[in-house]
């Protein structure tokens, strides 16, 4: 008694039912962003645009407050991404292999500043930065973006240089290599991609940040976030803040490339404590 | 009590490989078979399909003439024992074992009395309120047993249970699975991959090889008569020697046996205990490669002119040395051609 | 893997006492900082709003700044629309991203991969581009009042403005460390322990209630715990999406900071709702300790 092969093809409803509904909540808000940015007339109820053109990427391009504030913002970005690796790739190291007294607590009090809710953190340092008159500075907001990469940029590198096999420092050592020898051939190369990563990170979390930028740094310090918000404020031209959404994009999509091996390992998510 | 009945079941898997190949088997009442195979023989495989894991390509598997084919797992008398014994550790070991139980809406004091009962067979009688990772390797797995059988299945289904134990344990524990089975004449298939374990503890060993049956015999048939060369080589330590046969012999690099066969090539299967060796000064057969004495016995590597090496089990390793030449007298042989027997002797 | 940083370093050769003093040295820096712009802030927040100069000068314990938050209906208004923000925000995210995350878990394929790469896409999309996509969307005369009309269906009332934009645009924001993290849980439920209980007859239902979801609660506590964290003083959203009054708590610190020129109101408003969600950043430290610590 045999019963014939049956070709039993499931299909996955499930899937398909989240794939369209994803695809709907989250491609369709930014398509709609990006079709504006290249509208020249879109008057409702039609669908599609009347006519597309390119006369507002000019218009945007040629505003010197979008240009000084890519600049500030790239400028910004740059200086926050060194000073922070300067200071946390040495300690991330020091954390991941070498020992010495408090450094269990010292290593968790990076979490302090995520155990708060940011903004209220961010008004009880404005208040301190108040009597230093920081505010409305380019190094007030440098320092709080600082502030701000310290647990990434400390945590993804630790488990980074901590996931490097010890043997295969060892090994090197054993085959007469000095231990800075062994940092820079081994060590180094073995965890740089993850630490890549986390760089890339910080640059474009300082990027986009805007809550902190917006609180210390206004009036005199506009970055791109803030010049976005008084584009949806003052209802300006309804491309502008189109064509400005593009730009920014730009950076996160570099990102999304690059850091699709650190989320997907799952560290990410563990960092967060899940 | 209960028959599994497995007959003509393939399993394809997505990407063409066959893991399982026109499979039959009946596995009589009571009766403990075990499959025995290397990793990717389908064995595993096998048994998920009859727990309910993985659904058959083509085929049909009935209990007791029932078609469970496709039934899904929660709905099959079966219990399965996994590798990694699968306990839940968010529960005590009274809980894992009564959810079964609990699913089925039993009373209470049922469950209760259920429960203590197969923890008392298994060996872990008091341990109810103990938490599972409190417990040793040996202890978790006598508890992932129990939580099978408390829920008296029709076929018990063991995956490699001891792969994660310690030899001494497992050797231990086989031996209380044997005697529990045998005690609730329960119709058992084992999936393992160690022949120690199938030759200890079965009733009938299944040999697979790419998703087919090589050999199903008694473990003793299974080892003293081997149906193909990859059981042969399979199943316990043997010299598999490939040569030809000439008018009647055997021969393969100067070594010559006679074998009243047909001409043509041929694998011969010699048991290192089987392999009689003579020192002689000269023009011996083979050269003594290294010699181990094992203090019961000792094993001597040998040489054939041609490089191929040769184990032979003797009763006085000090009688050789390395270099020495011997002259080998086989007293039981089996033949192969084409993966089939054709001589015994 | 952020892994074990309790076990404890093996030098390579060198004595421990010799690198004491260089490991500190080396993370003295970061450990300044996080001293000095989030420990002190929170303690000089508190200590400035509980011993000040009171109307007649004298410095003393004072609770007046309290006082009037709890008793000022505008006040008490915003802090209940950001509680009501919060626990809507938790609710829906529970309900979004636990089927999306069981489905991935137990599922293989280029679709899960797909629903996956969506899911966590809108991380990649800062807020300020969401609430501009937002508005095109959602709001008067947006995309959806678009099609609603070309299939002949009235507008939609848009939620822009409203309470429920908020609500919306943070539960978008949030659905991909939410995914992750209950995904990262679901991972250390093993295949055989769910194989296992459909062998003693659970069905899918009772797999999920008796297996799957105590085994994650943790998970699911520190997804949630994340989440009322960034929701509850969640600034830019509700900003440019929510309604001008009741705010909340966000603006509202804001404009009491720099518009109404209130540091003492606005710290004030800090501490309340460091207060309030002091539960679930104390449970965030301890499971991310935890993790960490396995």
């Amino acid at each position: 008694m045999t019963t014939l092969a049956q070709p039993r093809l499931r299909i996955d409803w499930l899937g398909i039912a989240f794939a369209i509904l994803l695809s709907a909540a989250i491609i369709l808000p930014l398509l709609v962003v990006a079709t504006w940015a290249f509208t020249e007339v879109w008057r409702y109820p039609n669908v599609i645009p009347q006519q597309f053109g390119l006369r507002f990427w000019g218009a945007t391009l040629n505003r010197s407050d979008v240009w000084s504030a890519l600049t500030l913002s790239l400028q910004l970005s740059t200086v926050v991404t060194l000073l922070s690796a300067a200071i946390c790739l040495p300690a991330a190291y020091a954390f991941a292999r070498l020992s010495f007294p408090g450094r269990s607590i010292l290593f968790f009090s990076f979490l302090a500043g995520h155990a708060f809710p940011k903004f209220g953190l961010l008004i009880a340092i404005a208040a301190i930065f108040l009597q230093l008159n920081l505010i409305g500075t380019f190094w007030g907001v440098v320092l709080i973006q600082l502030v701000g990469t310290l647990l990434f940029m400390i945590w993804i590198p630790v488990a980074a240089f901590q996931g490097v096999d010890r043997r295969m420092e060892e090994a090197a050592r054993d085959v007469g290599a000095s231990p800075l020898r062994v940092f820079w051939s081994i060590t180094l190369p073995q965890a740089g991609p993850t630490i890549a990563a986390a760089v890339l990170l910080s640059f474009v979390g300082t990027f986009y940040e805007t809550e902190g930028a917006w609180l210390i740094g206004a009036p005199g310090i506009r970055t791109m976030p803030v010049l976005m918000i008084s584009f949806i404020n003052n209802q300006m031209v309804v491309q502008y803040g189109a064509v400005l959404s593009l730009i920014l994009w730009v950076p996160s999509f570099i990102a999304l490339m690059f850091a699709r091996r650190v989320i997907g390992g799952g560290a990410f998510a563990r960092g967060f404590g899940g | 009590m209960s028959v599994l009945n497995i007959s003509n079941v393939s399993k394809v898997f997505p990407g063409g490989t066959v893991a399982v190949d026109n499979f039959s088997l009946e596995v009589a009442d009571g009766e403990l078979v075990c499959l025995l195979g290397p990793s990717g023989s389908g064995k595993s495989t096998l048994l998920r399909m009859v727990g309910g894991f993985e659904e058959p390509s083509s085929g049909l598997i009935t209990i007791d003439g029932e078609d469970i084919t496709h039934l899904p797992a929660e709905k099959r008398p079966t219990g399965m024992v996994f590798q990694s014994h699968a306990l839940w550790t968010h529960m005590n070991v009274f809980k894992n074992l009564a959810f079964g139980l609990k699913l089925r809406r039993l009373p209470a004091d049922e469950i209760k009395r259920r429960v203590e009962g197969v923890l008392e067979l298994v060996g872990l009688g008091g341990y109810g309120t103990r938490h599972v990772t409190q417990l040793s390797g040996g202890q978790q797995q006598r508890v992932a047993l129990a939580r099978s059988l408390v829920l008296e299945p029709k076929i018990l289904l063991l995956d490699e249970p001891f792969a994660s134990l310690d030899q001494h344990l497992r050797e231990r524990l086989r031996e209380e699975v044997r005697d529990i089975q045998q005690r609730l004449k329960i119709t058992t298939l084992f999936v393992t991959h160690g022949q120690d374990e199938a030759l200890s503890m079965a009733d009938r060993v299944v040999v697979m090889r790419d998703g087919k049956i090589e050999q199903a015999d008694r473990p003793d048939v299974v080892y003293r008569e081997p149906r193909t060369p990859f059981v042969a080589g399979f199943i316990g330590t043997m010299n598999l020697l490939e040569g030809t046969v000439a008018n009647g012999v055997f021969n393969r690099a100067g070594f010559s046996f006679p074998l009243p066969v047909a001409d043509g090539p041929a694998i011969l299967a010699i048991r290192p205990e089987a392999l009689d060796l003579a020192a002689v000064s000269e023009n011996g057969q083979a050269k003594v490669h290294r010699v181990t004495d094992y203090g019961t016995h000792g094993l001597v590597d040998l040489e054939l002119p041609d490089a191929t090496r040769l184990k032979a089990s003797v009763a006085h390793p000090d009688m050789f040395k390395t270099g020495q030449s011997v002259a080998l007298t086989p007293r039981a042989i089996a033949a192969y051609r084409d993966h089939a027997l054709i001589h015994k002797s | 893997m952020i892994d074990a940083t309790d076990a404890a370093p093996r030098p390579l050769i060198d004595t421990t006492a010799r690198r004491r003093p260089i490991g500190l040295l080396l993370v003295a820096v970061p450990v300044f900082l996080v001293a000095w712009l989030v420990i002190w802030p929170i303690i000089s927040a508190i200590l400035r709003t509980v011993w000040r100069p009171d109307a007649n000068g004298t410095v003393g314990f004072n609770l007046s700044s309290y006082v009037f938050f709890f008793s000022d209906r505008y006040s008490l208004d915003n802090l209940s629309v950001t509680l009501w923000t919060t626990i809507t925000c938790a609710a829906l995210l529970l309900l979004i991203c636990l089927p999306i995350s069981l489905y991935l878990r137990f599922s293989k394929g280029r679709l899960p991969d797909y629903v996956q790469a969506m899911a966590i896409f809108p991380m990649f999309v800062p807020s300020i581009i969401l609430s501009y996509a937002f508005i095109r969307v959602l709001g008067p005369n947006g995309m959806v009042d678009i099609l609603l009309n070309s299939v002949g269906l009235p507008k939609i009332r848009t939620p822009y403005l409203t309470p429920w934009g908020p609500v919306i645009g943070l539960v978008w924001d949030n659905i991909p460390l939410t995914v992750l993290i209950l995904l990262s849980g679901l991972g250390n439920v093993a295949n055989q322990a769910i194989e296992a209980a459909r062998d003693v007859g659970a069905n899918k239902l009772q797999v999920l209630w008796h297996i799957i979801l105590p085994r994650i609660s943790n998970s699911v506590l520190v997804a949630l715990s994340f989440a009322v964290l960034g929701i509850f003083s969640a600034f830019t959203l509700p900003y440019l999406l929510g309604p001008a009054s009741p705010e909340m708590m966000g603006p509202f610190m804001q404009r009491t900071f720099r518009e109404v020129n209130d540091p003492l109101n606005a710290i004030t408003q800090a501490v309340i709702t460091f207060g309030f969600c002091i539960v679930f950043g104390l449970f965030y430290v301890r499971s991310v300790a935890h993790n960490q610590g396995k």
